[in-house]
């Protein structure tokens, strides 16, 4: 009975993680309806820059993570600039050319943290002593990661429906014309939403790389990991992507515990590909174009 | 706009295209040299960039022409190679066969996957077939048949000077299957799909069968490609064949040599591994990142790669899809198209010339009503009695019985009744929001009645997919106008064409003297938007009447149109209406409509608040206030 609720439990601070992971494409997608291919590769650059200051300086990753995530802040808005704000979204293409632009980023930025660290693998050696609730015992720092994604996924929810900036981006979420002809900068609410959202790549790689090691290349997969999570909430939608991180992560605990290593990574892509046939619109998603 | 002198000279550039086939010729023949004297090194790295250019051949039929951005062809690859190792390791088979097991076994699991994902759009797609790559890899990881994660080597290995001969005949076979698709039917519905997929439908074009079958061409000839790697590199394992950095190399190279053309994928290959292979002395360390912000300049700043630079200039472009059959002299009925040149119809004053006048004001057109009430008969009876007499007699071609479609909570139509006769003008008018639009929709099934049934000739298309509609006979026009950009006018009107017609010449006279009808002639060969509004929308309604429809449902076909374009419609309409077609139209504009409709549904929140005679309706106090508010009794009479 006991395995069943160690399962359960690290099941929901593995999908603790995997929203931390999630939580910047989601504010992206929601608001400039692009999905960032190079997510992925931003989470991996902070994780090694994390992994870097706490090697050459023993910084601490606590002071490691507002400088990774003013660095990403810093990268989003040269992108957004250089790149994405250069594509027509309004063309018949806007979302497809999106979509490759991207991709060629991930491929520039994760070639350049190949440059910068090597192919090796690396972890910070932090928080790793347990964290003991009653006889089960925990990893203190997966506790940390995930306690900081449903924190951040709150914090989010609760920007955008309760602060007047918040109301600006939602404005500009639902309909870009409306709110530039409310007089709003969008172009402005973009270039911030996207560094915004560059920046919680940042931040949760440093969080993350104390669980998972980390390699220059390996950023593809954490960004389709993240892509599948907020499909399966909803794109767009916080509350369901904090439920699907839940199912994600008791599913690949799970999977993993019974089936093995090579089965819980198949069963990501399986549940991606059934919520596509069955439920395109996510668990909590509105009906629309897909 | 561009004038008719340059769309002449495009013309001209466009039937040149001798010297790309002699620099062709001339590549073929060094590639050929080279296999046959280079070193080991230097045929290993021919049938590198021939492996990589049947890649991007593959990538580029279902991503390039088709709109399917696909992260996931390598898994068709890994098949292939799969395949072919275990031919050649169960079964002994011999290269070839091993090699052609492989690209026939990708195309079978191709259909039912094809048929799943490619309901799937965008992002979905894409990633979701990079999620089905993963899976084959795992499998093939856990699997025990072909050494699991571990690999192993195969028997029949090929000398590189041999593998590379077969993968440059690989290169030239897809060469000419793309060249065949650019300039035949398939192709041309792959390239509407990529436009505009919900047009192409309405066309007639069933899109699952053709999407699914470039699926298909992609997948085999990846699988192809796969099986040649095995036999090349003597050596099978998870992660060379399902390599996700070939994948990426592919797309690169499409995209920086053009995507969606003819010779992008292959100058893409060459330069890429050249460029490739220079950097990899020069920079080893960041020639990946040279290459990743090439692609992203040919993203954004250069969308159409190396051949959109040449397209400039005037090379390499496109020719439409059997241009050449295209005919200018198709002998035709009388010349509808201007006022002017309308058959003087006894007893009925001439239209007054409308060029030139305000546009609000729509040119006299009572003239029209003389026939169009009485198919067949050119008396000048009072419309009214006219359509009275005629209803009880015509036969009903489409009836609409307690339609109701509900969004959550909210009804955009509810239980409405819609009947329309052979022969019959029947215009729907309301407010914005009332449902119109939405009935429409309905009718054509690109969506689904909540409740009601829709019959068609007395058979039931309720349910029925959207281009089994048009084909049948219920051809439509969009709110806002869906023109294929990287078609031309003559192909927008040859795809509608090809779906009514299995035979090409019936197709090509049928699209040519459409055009003239149109007076488009002069712009056959320019992309639909380019055109001004007002011969767009004439090109709309132009495609839904190449179907040969027996009901015509223009949605605000009208709106915006100059005087003397509306003048064209209505002769259109009533060419059409005089063979027997019927028309129902949705008009904001009321007095471009109400002159020559005979019947009015009037709606509004989705209920049908009036119906009757024109000026029965409009006279009705109900209608009055619903649509036009109180006090403008006067001028919508006018």
């Amino acid at each position: 009975m006991q395995i069943y609720l160690i399962l359960a439990l690290t099941g929901l601070l593995w999908g603790g993680v995997y929203l931390l992971m999630a939580t910047g494409l989601n504010l992206i997608y929601g608001v400039m309806k692009v999905v960032n291919l190079a997510h992925g590769d931003f989470i991996i650059v902070g994780g090694l820059l994390a992994f870097s200051l706490f090697t050459t300086f023993q910084i601490s990753p606590w002071i490691a993570l507002p400088i990774a995530a003013a660095l990403l802040f810093g990268v989003g808005m040269l992108v957004h600039r250089l790149v994405l704000a250069q594509i027509d979204m309004a063309g018949s293409q806007g979302e497809l050319r999106t979509l490759l632009a991207t991709f060629g980023l991930s491929y520039i930025v994760s070639n350049t943290a190949l440059l910068i660290w090597g192919g090796q693998y690396e972890s910070i050696p932090f928080l790793q002593d347990a964290l003991k609730i009653g006889p089960l015992s925990f990893p203190k720092s997966l506790v940390v990661c995930s306690g900081a994604a449903f924190v951040l996924a709150l914090a989010v929810q609760l920007w955008l429906t309760r602060t007047a900036s918040g109301r600006l981006v939602r404005a500009t979420a639902q309909s870009e014309l409306g709110a530039a002809s409310c007089g709003l900068n969008i172009q402005r609410v973009r270039l911030f939403t996207f560094a915004l959202g560059s920046a919680m790549a940042g931040g949760a790689g440093v969080l993350v790389v104390l669980l998972i090691p980390m390699q220059a290349t390996t950023g593809s997969l954490f960004g389709v990991q993240a892509f599948i999570l907020i499909v399966l909430g909803g794109l767009g939608n916080f509350v369901g992507a904090i439920l699907a991180a839940v199912i994600l992560g008791l599913v690949e605990v799970s999977t993993g515990y019974f089936f093995g290593a090579n089965a819980a990574s198949g069963v990501i892509y399986l549940i991606f590909i059934l919520i596509l046939m069955f439920r395109p619109q996510g668990l909590l998603g509105q009906r629309g174009r897909i | 706009m561009i004038s008719f002198k340059e769309s002449m000279k495009r013309y001209q550039t466009n039937l040149k295209p001798s010297w790309q086939w002699i620099i062709g010729g001339i590549a073929l023949v060094v590639a050929i040299v080279i296999a046959f004297t280079g070193s080991g090194d230097q045929t290993q790295t021919l049938f590198s960039i021939c492996l990589f250019a049947v890649l991007a051949y593959a990538w580029n039929i279902i991503s390039g022409m088709t709109g399917y951005i696909s992260f996931g062809q390598i898994g068709f690859f890994g098949i292939g190679a799969y395949v072919a190792a275990i031919c050649q390791l169960q079964l002994n088979s011999d290269w070839y066969v091993a090699a052609l097991a492989g690209g026939l076994v990708a195309l079978l699991i191709a259909i039912p996957l094809g048929v799943i994902m490619l309901r799937l759009q965008g992002i979905y797609f894409a990633l979701g077939m990079l999620g089905l790559a993963r899976i084959g890899q795992l499998i093939a990881s856990s699997s025990a048949l072909v050494g699991g994660s571990q690999g192993e080597s195969v028997p029949v290995v090929g000398t590189p000077q041999a593998t590379s001969l077969v993968m440059i005949f690989v290169v030239v076979a897809a060469l000419a299957l793309t060249w065949w698709l650019l300039h035949a039917r398939l192709g041309l519905c792959l390239m509407a799909i990529r436009d505009d997929e919900m047009a192409t439908q309405a066309s007639g074009i069933n899109t699952t069968f053709y999407k699914v079958t470039a699926f298909c061409i992609s997948s085999f000839l990846a699988g192809l490609a796969g099986g040649l790697y095995t036999w090349n590199i003597g050596f099978i394992d998870p992660g060379s064949a399902f390599n996700s950095t070939f994948e990426l190399q592919t797309i690169l190279m499409v995209l920086i040599g053009g995507i969606g053309t003819l010779w992008g994928p292959l100058l893409g290959a060459i330069i890429v591994s050249i460029i490739g292979q220079a950097l990899w002395a020069q920079f080893p360390q960041q020639q990946q990142i040279i290459l990743g912000a090439l692609t992203l300049i040919a993203v954004v700043w250069m969308p159409g790669g190396i051949v959109s630079l040449l397209n400039k200039r005037g090379w390499l472009r496109r020719t439409p899809v059997w241009a050449t059959s295209r005919r200018e002299d198709i002998p035709d009925m009388p010349d509808l198209s201007r006022p002017t040149d309308i058959p003087e119809v006894p007893g009925v004053s001439r239209p007054a010339e409308s060029r030139g006048a305000n546009i609000l004001e729509v040119p006299d057109l009572s003239w029209h009503l003389a026939d169009l009430s009485a198919p067949g008969s050119a008396k000048s009876e009072a419309p009214g009695s006219a359509t009275s007499e005629a209803q009880q007699t015509r036969a009903t071609v489409l009836k609409c019985n307690g339609l109701t479609r509900r969004f959550g909570g909210l009804s955009a139509l509810s239980n409405c009744a819609i009947q329309v006769e052979a022969g019959q003008i029947v215009a729907v008018i309301g407010p914005n929001g009332a449902g119109k639009t939405t009935l429409f929709n309905l009718i054509t099934g690109f969506d689904r009645p909540s409740e009601g049934d829709i019959s068609f000739l007395e058979h039931s298309i309720t349910g029925h997919a959207p281009y089994r509609i048009a084909r049948e006979g219920v051809a439509r026009t969009f709110q806002t106008s869906r023109p294929f950009p990287s078609l031309t006018a003559w192909e927008t009107l040859l795809l509608a064409a090809i779906a009514k017609n299995p035979s090409r010449s019936k197709a090509t006279a049928q699209a040519s003297s459409m055009l003239n009808k149109l007076h488009l002639s002069e712009q056959w060969n320019n992309s639909p938007e380019h055109l001004p509004p007002g011969q767009r929308r004439l090109l709309e309604i132009g495609r839904a009447l190449m179907l040969q429809p027996r009901v015509l449902l223009l949605d605000e076909a009208m709106a915006g149109m100059a005087p003397d374009e509306i003048a064209l419609v209505h002769a259109l309409l009533k060419e059409v209406v005089s063979r027997g077609c019927s028309v129902v139209a949705i008009e904001h504009v009321l007095p471009a409509i109400t002159p020559i409709a005979q019947h009015i549904y009037v709606l509004d929140f989705g209920v049908t608040i009036a119906e009757g005679a024109a000026q029965e309706v409009l006279g009705n106090p109900i209608v009055v206030d619903a649509y036009l508010g109180t006090g403008e009794k006067e001028s919508i009479n006018a």
